[in-house]
């Protein structure tokens, strides 16, 4: 459990995209479609101690979710949070700092709201696997390029993506930063635009 | 007078000898419960097996046969195969559950012993189902080889050419008893229990009342160096109905959640109830609380190890407890990342307040396991694909690891057709060759779509699948 801070810490190639430079207590942060992206979001206060409660993924990669920095030891899973989810969802909310949710279903707007004011109450943060109307901050995956792997050759090494944030307030600028998600050791550093030079490759640059 | 018991087996369960787990005996649970409806004296034998006083269920059910053909099949509608055997004495008993049916009978059918013809049934098993090594070895030997030649000794002789275990070996191939039926509450010293006067009408008061029994049974428990493994709650009300459920306990559960068992069987008891359409005033007190500790072992500290020095936080443990009381125990769980090749081998999902060990050990050379960046997405279930080469003929993969032509296209569960923009592989996979049982053979292959989508994709037995999505 992380002392009562208002924001919770992401990584830093992150920190600019959201609203508060990072996950502000009681907010709702989406993220899109389920990626790694959920992943990075919850790294780093993870890491620092926060419990992070997932429901409705039992396709999440364990393995991804410790290279991207979240500790499996303070994880719960609720791979099937069944039609009765937001009470899942808020009991979830009652215990741990961070529960990242793909719904089920999309819930009517009285529900949303209920949820929205469990969040508040908790003082936890609710990232979104999909779309959430109330959300405080957005982000999503705009583009992505491979690289280490080549036709019949090399393997899967890292990921370059653009990462796009728009939300609300003084979020409602749209902002653009491209990350590695993942870099070569599974963690997530900021990359390069590859419009501009051409982007080294990473493992050059830690030599 | 030996007691005519009848014992369900449940073939799919370990053997006694093998360590079943918690998760045996939770599982087993259904199965008991079952046979409760028949009888509400059961004993558990070891997950797997559990056994009745079979006399008189028999008679109020029309027959022994009636009953074991009853209770077969109301274990067999919770999905669960089983076998019933009655005998005079449990050790019979539980032979005949196993044996093979004679001939012209039907397979599934009970086999029952009729009453005095149990050393005849004894007399063709061999010495080693006696459940003593010494004796399984020393006895054929001595050309000792099955139970009847063994009980054709005289007593006096057997006990003492080969002492106390012998004479109790003895009187089992006699078809004797070596013990009485211990009916299932076999701890009732450690039990706590708190009685209300006046009635408590609130399920509030008995659940506080819990807690504190709670942590004298532990505290008692602890006294003599044991644990338990489950625990019984037993709650009379005033119209005297009791109420009893077996709750699992490994030793994670404070006394605080075993007062939240309580109001959690108060809860569903009040559900029953009123579908009952009982008049809610007549019994809606309740006079006395017992917790009974069930299925006792030694107590060898808690596995906080196995998770480092993370010990779970209160507000974390309700969290999970109340999620747990809505959707099942095994609904709330914590991954353990161990050993293993494919991605989705290497988490073991532990429910909530379990502990177990990873199913493939860390820390050995796993080859052909992944390289890092893992896969975010491991499909519980891999997902059909379909992989084509430029003439849209499927890749097939020799058993030499050769590819029929490159990848050009896929499709995974039946989606749109991709082109394949890059490609690694074909990774040959071979596993447990020596146990043909759980053998595989396989090639895998990372596949990078036109979208910039990247797949683990394996050919196994001609057929393509996707394990894992690098999302």
């Amino acid at each position: 459990m992380l002392p009562g801070e208002a924001v919770l810490p992401v990584l830093p190639p992150l920190r600019e995209l959201l609203p508060a430079g990072g996950l502000q207590r009681g907010s709702v942060v989406t993220t899109g479609c389920w990626s790694l992206l959920c992943l990075a979001l919850v790294a780093e206060a993870s890491a620092a101690g926060a419990w992070c409660a997932v429901a409705g993924l039992p396709q999440l990669g364990v393995a991804a979710a410790a290279e991207a920095g979240l500790d499996p030891q303070r994880m719960l899973l609720v791979a099937d949070p069944g039609p009765g989810w937001p009470q899942v969802v808020a009991s979830l909310l009652d215990g741990c700092d961070l529960v990242l949710l793909r719904p089920p279903d999309h819930p009517p707007a009285g529900m949303r709201r209920r949820l929205e004011a469990a969040v508040r109450r908790s003082g936890g943060v609710l990232v979104v696997a999909g779309d959430w109307d109330g959300a405080q901050a957005r982000l999503h995956i705009a583009g992505q390029e491979w690289t280490g792997i080549g036709a019949g050759h090399g393997r899967l090494r890292a990921r370059r993506v653009q990462v796009v944030a728009d939300g609300r307030g003084a979020a409602a600028r749209s902002q653009a930063r491209w990350l590695w998600l993942p870099g070569p050791d599974g963690s997530v550093t900021a990359a390069d635009d590859p419009a501009g030079a051409p982007g080294e490759w990473p493992e050059a640059r830690t030599g | 007078m030996t007691q005519r018991i009848l014992v369900v087996w449940c073939p799919d369960w370990p053997e006694p000898g093998q360590d079943a787990g918690p998760e045996a005996a939770r599982a087993f649970e259904p199965v008991v419960a079952a046979v409760e409806e028949f009888c509400p004296r059961v004993e558990v034998l070891h997950p797997g097996a559990c056994a009745i006083g079979a006399r008189g269920p028999a008679r109020y059910f029309g027959g022994v046969r009636a009953l074991a053909t009853k209770i077969t099949d109301a274990v067999s509608r919770h999905g669960f195969a089983c076998r019933a055997g009655v005998a005079d004495g449990l050790f019979a008993a539980r032979l005949a559950a196993r044996a093979p049916q004679p001939d012209g009978g039907e397979p599934d059918a009970a086999v029952i012993v009729p009453p005095g013809e149990t050393p005849a049934f004894l007399a063709p098993h061999p010495v080693g189902c006696l459940g003593y090594p010494d004796l399984a070895d020393l006895l054929p030997r001595l050309g000792i080889r099955t139970l009847g030649e063994f009980a054709a000794l005289p007593a006096a002789q057997a006990a003492n050419r080969f002492g106390a275990d012998g004479a109790l070996a003895h009187r089992l191939a006699r078809g004797l008893e070596p013990r009485p039926l211990v009916p299932r509450p076999a701890s009732a010293d450690f039990s706590a229990s708190a009685e209300f006067d006046p009635p408590a009408e609130q399920a509030e008061r008995v659940a506080f009342a819990a807690k504190s029994l709670a942590e004298r049974m532990h505290a008692d428990l602890a006294a003599r160096g044991l644990a338990c493994v489950r625990v019984q709650i037993q709650v009379t009300c005033t119209d005297g109905r009791e109420i009893t459920r077996l709750w699992r306990h490994d030793g994670l559960l404070s006394s605080l959640a075993v007062a939240e068992r309580v109001r959690w069987q108060l809860a569903a008891w009040q559900v029953a109830q009123s579908q009952e359409r009982r008049s809610v005033a007549s019994s809606d007190g309740i006079t006395a609380l017992r917790l009974v500790p069930d299925q006792m072992v030694r107590a060898a500290g808690r596995q906080l190890g196995l998770w480092g020095d993370s010990v779970v936080d209160d507000r974390v443990a309700r969290a999970a407890l109340r999620v747990q009381a809505l959707l099942g125990h095994g609904a709330v769980t914590r991954p353990l990342l161990a050993g293993g090749r494919d991605p989705a081998e290497q988490v073991t999902l532990v429910p909530f307040g379990d502990a177990a060990d990873p199913r493939h050990p860390a820390g050995r050379p796993w080859p052909g396991r992944l390289p890092a960046p893992s896969p975010a997405t491991v499909f519980p279930v891999p997902r059909p694909a379909a992989v084509t080469d430029e003439a849209g003929a499927e890749v097939t993969v020799t058993g030499r690891a050769l590819m029929s032509a490159p990848p050009a296209r896929l499709s995974v569960g039946g989606g749109p057709w991709l082109a394949v923009t890059s490609w690694a592989g074909p990774w040959p996979v071979t596993e447990r060759w020596w146990r043909p049982a759980d053998s595989r053979r396989r090639a895998r292959f990372q596949l990078v779509a036109e979208d910039g989508s990247a797949w683990l994709a394996a050919v196994q037995d001609g057929r393509w699948q996707v394990e894992a999505g690098y999302e």
